[in-house]
């Protein structure tokens, strides 16, 4: 029986999709305090102003991340969500959970929660919603001494490090992703559980240029999968495809006639760079020219595979706030070996220099991002000990003065500029 | 010349006794010893919290650090997190 009239709420039921109201009534008949979810929500769509709170001192012991505080502003009336505090347990790599494992944490959390889940939050976590203060810790030393399952980051932590599918199950993959992901996760277990910069920070792992965890638009460093020799192509499985014997994109879109492949139209005339042609029979590509859109691979993965040389271009700075000023990632080192045989250290070598400049320099709630376009790019390269290569420059300058360090003017800023008057008039 | 780990406590948690607002970033405390790196501080921060003597409070995008004594518990703002 409904606790309170929800008419907003309703017309989000009737149309044709899944509804998170339908959910949280099913979930009221287990749990009453659900339905003060719904009234609290009905209220704020009718006054168009939000009745929750956000943060506060909660937490569990040792930790500086995890939880986010939630309360209502309206206790009283809604008291089954006096306190709604979200828990956020770090997802295993690539989200390879067992049904037991699912069911135990279920169990525990209809045992200290709402019985509410968020199947994943963007960082990628599992995000249990709604837990009173008191139940906190209880929950929390359950699942670490039972299930073995920890939190994952929030506040100014590093957030749960993501990952694709990668070789798990991807033969597009260009490095492990999962060992990458699962390898700094236990290497930053002190910057995931406690705060240590001025803003959030995020990685994530992708294994090829399709970029299946929107790396490049959602990390602050973006390792995303990339070869640097040629795209394999094998001419027989091309032909197969130019004959229709071998269905394209992987038999995809295949519930309506879309006529039969066209290699000219459907690959070649909408590579981006025009790098492709047929010649004889065979499909050339120029590589050099490649950008790695992934089209004609995903369009015909038998015919043609990444390269042979594999490793990771590595961008930085992306973020995806909700309210404005998304922003994509800077390409930084176009080609990094990502390796587990030396435990990433080159990946970690990257990431701590631009996290002691970053906490140096970085305004409070700012992302590195931010840092980057408010200080300029050409610091950050020299920050990171770069050299500046074509592939930073986003599009020709527009602006005419070049501008010299002074150590690399004969004389510095300091010369006589008499005397180079004298030897050149002006 | 870098302040010494309890020096460095010492003043991290005047500081956090002292300022004007209770809770503080952590780039708050970086002013304390100009000497030691950033991370260090952190470090040293997190242990204050460990200690019992500083506490986390957390809008859910931000961490801040504050004393327990300063603040009160249930506070929260429209931050997104």
């Amino acid at each position: 029986m409904a606790k309170h009239e929800t008419p907003l709420l309703d017309e989000l039921e009737k149309g044709p999709w899944p509804s998170f109201v339908t959910d949280i009534k099913r979930q009221a008949e287990k749990n009453p305090a659900c339905w003060d979810i719904l009234g609290q929500v009905e209220l704020s769509y009718k006054e168009k102003i939000t009745h929750w709170k956000h943060g506060g001192i909660v937490g569990v012991f040792g930790y500086g991340g995890g939880i986010v505080g939630r309360y209502s502003d309206l206790p009283k009336r809604f008291p089954g969500v006096e306190h709604f505090h979200t828990v956020r347990l770090n997802q295993p790599a690539s989200k390879y959970y067992s049904t037991e494992h699912l069911r135990a944490i279920c169990d525990k959390w209809e045992k200290y929660g709402s019985g509410m889940t968020n199947m994943h939050g963007s960082t990628g976590d599992l995000v249990l919603l709604g837990c009173r203060t008191e139940s906190l810790e209880p929950l929390f030393y359950e699942l670490t001494h039972e299930l073995q399952q920890d939190l994952g980051g929030s506040g100014s932590n590093l957030r749960t490090p993501a990952n694709c599918l990668g070789q798990s199950r991807c033969e597009w993959a260009c490095y492990d992703t999962e060992e990458a992901c699962h390898q700094l996760t236990m290497h930053y277990q002190d910057e995931i559980h406690r705060p240590a910069f001025p803003y959030k920070f995020k990685f994530k792992f992708s294994g090829c240029p399709n970029d299946c965890v929107a790396a490049i638009a959602r990390s602050d460093v973006a390792v995303i999968g990339t070869w640097r020799d040629n795209i394999r192509i094998d001419q027989a499985a091309v032909k197969e495809y130019v004959a229709g014997k071998i269905p394209s994109n992987g038999g995809a879109h295949a519930s309506r006639d879309w006529g039969k492949f066209d290699i000219q139209k459907e690959v070649i005339a909408l590579c981006p760079t025009g790098c492709m042609w047929m010649e004889g029979g065979d499909l050339k590509i120029d590589d050099a020219e490649c950008t790695r859109c992934m089209h004609c691979l995903n369009v015909m993965p038998r015919a043609l595979r990444p390269g042979v040389e594999q490793g990771a271009t590595i961008c930085v700075g992306a973020k995806a706030p909700i309210l404005d000023g998304a922003q994509f990632a800077t390409m930084i080192v176009p080609f990094m070996k990502v390796s587990a045989d030396n435990e990433f250290e080159e990946l970690i070598e990257f990431i701590e220099k631009i996290w002691d400049w970053w906490m140096e320099v970085g305004k409070n709630r700012e992302r590195v991002g931010e840092t980057m376009q408010r200080i300029g790019l050409p610091t950050f390269i020299k920050v990171m000990d770069l050299e500046p290569i074509p592939q930073h420059i986003k599009e020709p300058r527009s602006n005419p003065y070049v501008f010299w360090q002074e150590e690399e003017v004969e004389g510095g800023w300091d010369r006589d500029v008499e005397e180079f008057r004298a030897r050149h008039a002006a | 010349m870098a302040l010494s780990r309890d020096e460095l406590k010492a003043a991290i948690l005047k500081k956090a006794e002292t300022a004007p607002k209770p809770q503080l970033y952590i780039k708050d405390f970086y002013a304390c010893d100009p000497d030691t790196k950033p991370r260090e501080i952190k470090n040293v921060a997190n242990d204050l919290v460990k200690e019992g003597k500083l506490m986390f409070w957390s809008s859910g995008s931000t961490t801040m650090y504050a004393m327990k004594s300063r603040i009160k518990n249930e506070e929260g703002d429209s931050g997104v997190n």
